[in-house]
């Protein structure tokens, strides 16, 4: 990697902060990532990425912001990136994913803050965030208290917190409510940006868009073979790095990798031995680097075969409708789109258990592991009678709650594999 | 063919070896603060063909042994059936970790529960209580089974519940009273668990704390279900692992 | 201090009255009897004057015992706010009468826990669920907000089977300005040093509003006022001039969580200002009467509520600066109940800004309905009043 310590000093960071989180990174990633076997050629460009994390991809933010495009952070699939693409921006998913600086988060949050919360915090206030400190506007969106209320804490620490209102009902008043939230959104970066959204910048953030989601849904759909031709890790690693890269090289790369997968298929190739056991996780996102649940599901004879997740199926599945019309005509199209996202923020949410079960048999998974980042209600009360749902179903489910510590490790993978020697039984 | 098991628990490291379908060998042992050494002990003469090994330590000793391993999980599920072979609800409360598991009509594993990660209401906690209040474990059960009303402990979680069971004693409360309140302290916690799995008919309780009469006693007239104690409910789970050998 | 109180005469002498359990379970009775219908609430933005306008009678449903927690943890996550667990574990165990007897329940997205808790219950009773907005001070709030209670309007004139006329409503915001109206004298008593009336008179006082209409709450607090001025009069009171006095912020307190109010009562404190909508937040709401759409100033009185699920929840501040200049407490107790993320996040804003504008001290206590921590917390209210006295 080139020398970026003065693009780094530029940006506030605190270097030597920034620098063993760097290391710890690398050598989690050279233990998790490269070390697997049969890994595709087509990875070698996200690991080329995740190499340069820090480094290149943010060089290109900042030479974006030299040409007077605004960078736009976020931390949720409820932002929508058409809009920011529409205005010339450069939309980037923030840091929330590494147990870093927790001390320093809780001087401000409680102890008993989600892991992903809490992280957000610690990458702030140990100053080792590039994408937030490039960030022209951070948004904040009320999906659930604990990030409604820390936003609050985090207002007077960045440049420009921006917080987005989400309906939790999905009724008409909601998506009326909602198209308005992306109308004042739209505003915003009108107004931060200087530039104004046309059909045409619109439209063209939704191609641009629509062209990433469809290449990652092309993933997802190839992982349905049997023997697996990916790992669920690198298929994580995929629809994370979604989040940072630039979406049309990002677009093209998975593209490729899309080719040599559907190559190995043909040839029978796999990450594992054919008939090895296929789970589905289901539930919280997993931000970078957040690997621990599927490098301890991997590990232990069994590979993932989807993700029901905001980082995953449910930040991808849905297309925006693409037509020719007046912008409002977009914004409704862009508003439908996001509103049909099954997150647990809605109350009554049945449409999601419906789509596990509908993925677990189009992937043919063996089994669901619910997994649920501790303290978030929304997802953890969720996971009840989602289970119930999928017992009935005869769709053997298990349900964790971790956070990003290690400690529990050895009791998660206690009851990882006795949920795996279950779906051998079977 | 000799089949044998290791369980190497948080506390205890346990081995059986099985020859045509009965038990010949059982050991146990502390576990020290080198299981692979302790694991290795124990073992010492004992003669087997097959090892399967599971418990905290399982992953350990598999890359000493090349064995097999399974989780304890599963080694419970399989050795439940060895004592009682149509037993559906297995309750195990080990050193550190307590285990609910139901099997179905064939013994397959349908469901279980695990208590979270710290030691609350698990066989460590009610040594680190009998030791507060003065007992051995022996004492300590029949003071639980002798006391005639219980005074309430809320807490099950070890460093909480021991400064309450100091504040109590000192505020005079009668010691075999907190002792029943601990008692059913402990049991109270393990029903949530059992509940979110158990089916109706005969709970099988395993692992050391089931040889605590006082617990037996008060999770039979908890859950309204009778309670069955193998001779050696300590060894089930290696049986388990043993016969996962096959 | 123990033998000032008990010389003390009760505030309300018909011990019948006295118990606000069974007084309130009489009025719901008789009501129903009347052929009013019940409708469950379990929040203050469910607006009261929508349903007593329809002839119903709003009531509170059961959420403060330790009892029901067990039964809802079977379902719902340990983890989860105690309120949100025995409100559920109440209605698993047919232990809240006041369920039973809702004709139908409105809930709202006030936090993720209930939110989600309501999915469980929906479909035992006819239940609505109000989308509540988040941001109270964006433009558009209001009408989207007034839309929510029309859309209530039209579930309970279904359910109920009955309709709703602007002038009845127009009387019941009447109703309330005028009861909000005399809880305030009330409250004017908390302000005196030493304070003559105890925290469990100031919720028997509040109880008793649910359950009395304008004109006999009018009678109810004068003659509560003029056994007040006795006191005063005879120097019967609770504490002495210098006892610490307490304003109790936060998350809902009552039932089981009680005990943190009677833990500052028995550390030698006076609680002289409740803040939570157990208390006396919703008391110092008006509604705006005589406007030409009153569905809209009820919808705006309802949202001007200082709930920490708003963001920013500036009104509570706002709240707290004028509670704090009338009640002249020497510390703020932040009650939030464990696992309610929103009090709790918030906690951390409410100290700073209590400290900082009033230079007051701010002790935050977790907690839930056990009485586990009975000791813990008194430990630490102990601490504060010694520290106040310090400082003196």
């Amino acid at each position: 990697m080139a020398d970026y310590t003065k693009m780094w000093s530029e940006l506030g960071l605190d270097l030597e902060g920034h620098n063993a989180l760097l290391s710890i990174l690398g050598s989690a990633y050279g233990d998790i990532f490269l070390s697997q076997k049969n890994r595709p050629e087509g990875m070698k460009y996200f690991d080329f990425v995740m190499s340069e994390v820090h480094g290149l991809r943010i060089q290109e933010l900042m030479e974006a912001k030299a040409q007077r495009r605004i960078v736009v952070g976020s931390y949720c699939v409820f932002v929508p990136e058409e809009l920011i693409l529409a205005v010339d921006g450069v939309s980037v998913g923030l840091c929330a994913g590494a147990e870093f600086n927790f001390e320093g988060a809780e001087e401000v949050l409680p102890r008993n803050t989600c892991a992903l919360i809490k992280s957000a915090f610690g990458f702030k206030l140990g100053k080792v965030c590039p994408y937030l400190e490039a960030s022209d506007v951070v948004v904040g969106e009320n999906t659930c208290d604990g990030k409604k209320k820390s936003y609050e804490i985090l207002a007077p620490m960045v440049k420009d917190l921006y917080v987005m209102d989400l309906p939790q009902m999905k009724t008409d008043m909601g998506r009326t409510f909602l198209k308005e939230e992306y109308r004042r959104f739209m505003a915003k970066l009108e107004r931060v940006s200087g530039k104004k959204i046309t059909p045409e910048s619109l439209k063209m953030g939704i191609e641009i868009v629509n062209a990433k989601r469809a290449a990652v849904k092309r993933l997802a759909a190839i992982r349905a073979a049997d023997p697996a031709p990916i790992s669920g890790l690198d298929a994580l690693l995929v629809n994370q790095v979604f989040f940072y890269d630039d979406p049309v090289r990002f677009t093209h790369s998975v593209n490729q990798l899309c080719d040599e997968l559907e190559e190995r298929v043909k040839n029978g190739i796999g990450v594992s031995a054919p008939e090895t056991t296929r789970v589905l996780v289901s539930g919280c996102p997993m931000a970078v680097p957040n690997w621990k649940l599927p490098m301890l599901i991997e590990s232990s004879n069994a590979v993932i075969v989807g993700e029901e997740s905001c980082v995953g199926e449910r930040g991808v599945r849905w297309l925006t409708e693409s037509k020719d019309g007046t912008v409002e005509d977009l914004l409704d199209a862009i508003t439908a789109r996001y509103f049909s996202i099954d997150c647990a923020v809605f109350t009554p949410n049945p449409s999601r258990v419906e789509y596990v079960k509908e993925m677990a048999k189009k992937l043919n998974a063996q089994g669901v592991i619910h997994y649920s980042l501790q303290f978030c209600q929304p997802y953890i009360v969720e996971s009840g009678p989602v289970e119930k749902e999928l017992e009935h179903a005869s769709i053997p489910t298990l349900r964790l709650e971790t956070d990003y510590s290690q400690e529990d490790a050895g009791q998660l993978k206690t009851r990882i594999e006795a949920f795996i020697e279950r779906l051998e039984k079977k | 063919m000799r089949i044998a098991g290791i369980d190497i628990g948080s506390r205890t490291v346990k081995l059986a070896v099985l020859e045509d379908g009965q038990l010949i060998l059982s050991r146990n042992t502390m576990t020290s603060y080198n299981p692979l050494a302790t694991a290795q002990e124990l073992m010492g003469d004992a003669v087997f063909d097959v090892i399967t090994a599971t418990g905290y330590g399982r992953h350990l000793i598999k890359g000493h042994l090349d064995c097999p391993v399974i989780s304890e999980i599963t080694a419970f599920a399989r050795g439940a059936r060895f004592f009682s072979s149509d037993c559906r609800s297995i309750l195990d409360i080990g050193g550190q970790d307590t285990k609910a598991i139901s099997l179905d009509q064939e013994g397959n594993l349908r469901k279980f529960e695990m208590n979270d990660k710290c030691a609350a209401g698990t066989g460590r906690f009610l040594e680190v209580m009998a030791t507060a209040l003065g007992f051995t474990i022996e004492e300590f059960s029949k003071a639980g089974l002798s006391a005639g009303k219980a005074v309430k402990i809320n807490s099950t979680c070890t460093v909480f519940a021991e400064s309450e069971v100091v504040s109590l004693t000192a505020q005079g409360a009668a010691r075999d009273e907190v002792a029943l309140g601990i008692h059913k302290a402990i049991v109270s916690r393990s029903i949530g668990l059992l509940k979110k799995v158990a089916v109706p008919g005969e709970i099988f309780f395993a692992g050391g704390v089931a040889y605590n009469d006082c617990v037996r006693v008060l999770l039979e007239k908890e859950m309204g279900q009778p309670v069955f104690v193998p001779s050696d409910p300590q060894i089930v789970g290696a049986v388990g692992a043993a016969l996962s050998s096959l | 201090m123990q033998a000032a109180m008990a010389a003390v005469p009760p505030l309300i002498e018909n011990a019948q009255i006295a118990d606000p359990v069974r007084r309130f379970l009489e009025y719901v009775l008789n009501k129903r009897e009347q052929g009013n219908p019940v409708v469950g609430v379990y929040c203050g933005y469910a607006p009261v004057e929508l349903i007593r306008a329809m002839g119903a009678v709003p009531v509170s449903l059961c959420s403060a015992s330790q009892w029901t927690i067990p039964a809802a943890e079977a379902i719902l996550p340990a983890n989860l706010c105690p309120m949100i667990k025995s409100s559920f574990g109440f209605i698993r165990t047919n232990a809240c009468f006041f369920y039973a007897a809702s004709d139908a329940v409105i809930g709202e997205t006030t936090c993720d826990g209930k939110k989600k808790m309501f999915e469980l219950i929906a479909h035992l009773k006819p239940t609505f669920i109000m989308d509540l907005p988040q941001l109270p001070d964006d433009t558009e709030v209001l009408d989207r907000w007034r839309k929510s209670v029309l859309k209530l309007q039209g579930f309970l004139e279904k359910t109920l089977q009955t309709s709703l006329s602007a002038d009845r409503l127009e009387a019941e915001i009447r109703e309330t300005n005028r009861k909000n109206r005399l809880m305030d004298r009330f409250f004017a008593y908390l302000a005196c040093r030493p304070i003559p009336v105890s925290w469990r008179e100031i919720y028997d006082v509040i109880t008793l509003e649910h359950v009395a209409n304008g004109d006999e709450f009018q009678d109810l607090i004068e003659k509560i006022s003029s056994s007040i001025d006795q006191r005063i009069a005879l120097g019967q009171c609770f504490g002495t001039f210098s006892s610490p006095r307490i304003l109790v912020s936060g998350c809902p307190v009552g039932g089981d969580a009680c005990k943190v109010l009677q833990i500052i009562e028995e550390a030698g404190g006076v609680v002289v200002a409740m803040e939570a909508c157990s208390g006396m937040k919703n008391y110092f709401v008006r509604i705006t009467e005589e406007s030409s759409d009153p569905l809209r100033a009820v919808a705006e009185s309802t949202l001007s509520i200082p709930c920490s699920c708003m963001t920013p929840n500036r009104r509570r501040l706002d709240l707290l600066d004028k509670m704090i200049a009338r009640f002249s407490p020497d510390a703020v107790i932040d009650v939030v109940l464990h696992a309610c993320h929103a009090y709790n996040v918030e906690s951390h804003k409410i100290r700073k800004h209590v400290q900082k504008k009033h230079g007051l001290p701010c002790l935050k206590i977790e907690t839930d309905y056990s009485k586990g921590d009975i000791e813990q917390i008194r430990t630490r209210v102990e601490a504060l009043f010694e520290n106040l006295e310090l400082k003196k």
